[in-house]
């Protein structure tokens, strides 16, 4: 077990940080804070680090090499890959929203400035499906 | 976000450039006062500043993810805007935003 343990350790972080991040990704507080995994990642490498520095042998090298390839490659998808270059909105607190008029999903126009004086409006915009 | 804004009493207008016919379905079922609009050239994208070219995962045009909350006049009240689009704003502030408002 101690010759297995670290590594088993290690690899365990390693799977349980994808596992937990996919599953929980409705929760918003884990969906928001992608660093989560990336920390994970950083230390199932550390401890497979400091196994593979007392004894050298296929399982601590293995989860360090397992945990070091899922460091690199999480680091580029949250660091590079999902990374928004800054973007100037052009709406302001305080200040009307520039209007607009939209198809709905079945063709029907809708218009911003038609729920002025009936209700609040959220406005979403997003990526769509890829 | 569909469900927590469920009962505020406020509209959701959800703009991609999808047409996205069975979101609307979904949102439907689920009672949600949510309207899914179809900005297929990005021309209200652009005009709200929030082109991301060749942001998209076959390198095509997208919007980047923002929230904008408007009262019952029109004015802004509260926004935000994505610099990574794995995060998306919390339902919870958003519905507090809204409850303020009103």
């Amino acid at each position: 077990m101690s010759k297995y343990g670290p590594a088993l350790v290690s690899v365990a972080l390693s799977l349980g940080a994808i596992v937990g991040y996919f599953s929980l990704l409705r929760v918003p507080f884990i969906r928001n804070h992608p660093l989560l995994y990336i920390v994970a990642f950083a230390l199932a490498a550390a401890i497979a680090a400091v196994a593979a520095l007392r004894a050298p042998r296929w399982p601590s090298l293995t989860a360090l090499a397992i945990s070091l390839a899922l460091l690199i490659l999480g680091s580029y998808f949250n660091f590079v890959m999902a990374k928004i270059p800054q973007s100037l909105i052009a709406a302001r607190v305080g200040q009307p929203a520039p209007d607009f008029t939209l198809p709905d999903a079945k063709g029907a126009p809708v218009t911003l400035a038609s729920f002025r004086g009936r209700s609040p409006v959220v406005v979403v915009f997003y990526r769509g499906y890829w | 976000m569909l469900t927590e804004l469920g009962d505020e009493g406020v509209q959701i207008l959800a703009i991609s450039p999808d047409s996205n016919e069975r979101s609307q379905e979904l949102a439907e079922r689920l009672r949600a006062r949510y309207r899914f609009l179809a900005d297929r050239d990005l021309a209200v994208t652009k005009r709200y500043g929030l082109l991301h070219p060749r942001g998209g995962e076959k390198g095509q045009d997208v919007p980047v993810p923002a929230t904008v909350v408007l009262d019952r006049d029109g004015i802004v009240r509260w926004l935000t805007v994505a610099d990574n689009y794995q995060v998306r704003p919390d339902p919870a502030d958003v519905a507090r935003v809204v409850r303020a408002i009103k």
